[in-house]
């Protein structure tokens, strides 16, 4: 009944920028420092970064709120302009990663993979596929409870609770 | 083992792909347990098992009206799965927002806008 096999979150995007440009974008520190955060009035801050096959960084983003958020990432593979993949944790400041005690039961291990494909000389493709790495299978049980309308998550039921809730 | 009713049990409830097919259609209607069967073809006793689960955390709740029992969504119990779901869509469809903004902002600024 249960099926290991994971189907990743995934979110398509294209860019009005060149390839190369986009990739820099998720590598380099010069740019991640302008846009790695998820809304406007964040403030994010990269306070190391090796940007390398198995190398890590550390940035913060500070949310309008004045909250700050520190993420350790790990990288996997950094292949340019192609492919970028990372594991990217909540820390604290000095890189440790901290248990999300707020989400009990989410995978430990999220593995992000970042395909870029060149549609045009100044159009770029982006698919980021998000999954769980060696979830147990407690924590796939979890992740595909989480997700709307992909493998085995939610059906399209999910869009009338979600309009529901919105109107509360 | 000691259980406690804890977020956690919500979502180990859900985790069951069974039991989110039942919320799914009790979101869209309230349901008896043969209604339930009829839609989903399972046998009785597994729709009442799951609904059972269900109905331990409180995403389901039961009222009795004459002979039958009726089941629907305590959608209020569902708030906390919905931020989860919308996490990863959130946070990286949010930055993905920001990094569109910003190259499109260094490609009109840039010294070498040869277009």
């Amino acid at each position: 009944m249960s099926n290991d096999k994971v189907i990743p979150s995934e979110i398509l995007r294209e860019f009005n920028a060149p390839r190369q440009l986009v990739f820099d974008a998720w590598t380099q520190v010069k740019h991640l420092n302008n846009w790695m955060f998820p809304m406007v009035g964040c403030k994010c801050e990269f306070v190391s970064a090796n940007i390398v096959d198995g190398g890590n960084s550390l940035h913060k983003v500070t949310m309008p709120n004045g909250n700050e958020m520190w993420l350790y990432t790990q990288y996997e593979e950094v292949l340019s302009p192609e492919k970028l993949i990372f594991l990217q944790y909540m820390s604290n400041e000095n890189g440790d990663i901290v248990p999300m005690t707020h989400m009990p039961g989410w995978p430990k291990d999220m593995l992000a993979t970042l395909l870029f494909e060149e549609l045009s000389d100044d159009r770029t493709k982006l698919t980021f596929l998000w999954e769980p790495r060696n979830p147990t299978p407690e924590e796939l049980k979890v992740f595909e409870a989480t997700r709307a309308e992909h493998g085995s998550g939610w059906g399209a039921g999910m869009e009338q609770l979600n309009n529901y809730l919105d109107s509360l | 083992m000691p259980r406690l009713k804890t977020t956690h049990d919500v979502f180990s409830a859900i985790g069951e792909p069974k039991r989110r097919v039942l919320v799914e259609q009790l979101v869209l209607k309230e349901m008896t347990v043969n209604e339930l069967v009829d839609i989903v073809k399972w046998s009785q006793p597994t729709v009442s098992k799951h609904l059972s689960v269900l109905k331990k955390v409180k995403i389901v709740s039961e009222r009795k009206e004459g002979r039958f029992r009726y089941y629907r969504v305590q959608p209020e119990e569902l708030r906390p799965i919905q931020e989860w779901m919308h996490q990863f869509e959130k946070y990286w469809g949010g930055a993905m927002d920001q990094l569109d903004n910003y190259l499109n902002q260094i490609q009109v600024k840039g010294v070498d806008g040869e277009q």
